[in-house]
């Protein structure tokens, strides 16, 4: 039996796990948790680049208006070369004591470990699919080695076939 | 702007006050400014493939 997420968890995407998601179709993946903040920045991002990810019915999105300022995050924003979506995802983050990120970007990856908050993304999320019994490891793999030509996710095909290589080995089981 | 205090070796402080001295940066905040930003870069893919390593681990064994 699958347990379910813990409902207390508040879910916070940045624009790239939701447009590349939405590029392999599989936003249904976040309908694993119970509801998305994105934060308004995020939202007009997405709305700038992939709309379709926001008119999709497969995941509770939830457009969030987040506070003007935070002293810690706005004194890390000019460090990490944040973009405003970034920033607006990591103060909703700190304002709920559990909380996830959904990012792909390095820098936002960064700060969020900074401020101790678990970030994750698309890859990451693909993988957990398999754990969570929402897509077989036969799907997945094939959803990981189409992310070059189905997605703008830039990952290194070298480094990517390793990722699928080290998969292969691990979920064995799964 | 945020401020940051931090110890470095003494002969490394002294090379950076040298650069700075002989004018090849305006002062040493700009040469504390430069040198993050050049790490960062530098760095960006190897911590954006480390982080994608953890994100496999997650995936496979996370709780959450």
């Amino acid at each position: 039996m699958i347990d379910q997420p813990t409902a207390s968890v508040v879910v916070v995407a940045d624009a790239g796990p939701l447009i590349h998601l939405d590029e392999l179709d599989c936003l249904d993946l976040l309908n694993d948790f119970k509801q998305i903040m994105v934060p308004d920045a995020v939202w007009r991002e997405v709305q700038l680049h992939r709309p379709a990810a926001l008119q999709t019915s497969k995941a509770i999105l939830l457009r969030s208006i987040v506070p003007n300022s935070s002293p810690t995050i706005d004194a890390l924003t000019p460090l990490y070369s944040l973009h405003s979506g970034e920033r607006e995802a990591l103060i909703l983050c700190s304002a709920a004591p559990l909380s996830i990120l959904f990012t792909d970007d390095t820098a936002a990856r960064l700060a969020a470990k900074t401020l101790a908050i678990p970030a994750h993304g698309t890859i990451g999320i693909l993988i957990r699919a398999i754990r969570r019994r929402l897509r077989t490891k036969t799907e997945i793999l094939e959803l990981l080695s189409s992310i070059p030509r189905c997605t703008t996710l830039h990952v290194r095909p070298a480094f990517l076939a390793e990722v699928i290589r080290d998969l292969e080995q691990k979920a064995k089981n799964l | 702007m945020a401020t940051l205090h931090a110890e470095v070796p003494q002969q490394l402080w002294q090379q950076a006050q040298n650069m700075v001295d002989r004018g090849w940066v305006s002062n040493l905040d700009a040469l504390v400014s430069e040198s993050l930003q050049r790490y960062l870069e530098s760095h960006q893919e190897a911590m954006t493939e480390q982080f994608i390593r953890e994100d496999v681990e997650w995936g496979l064994r996370g709780h959450d």
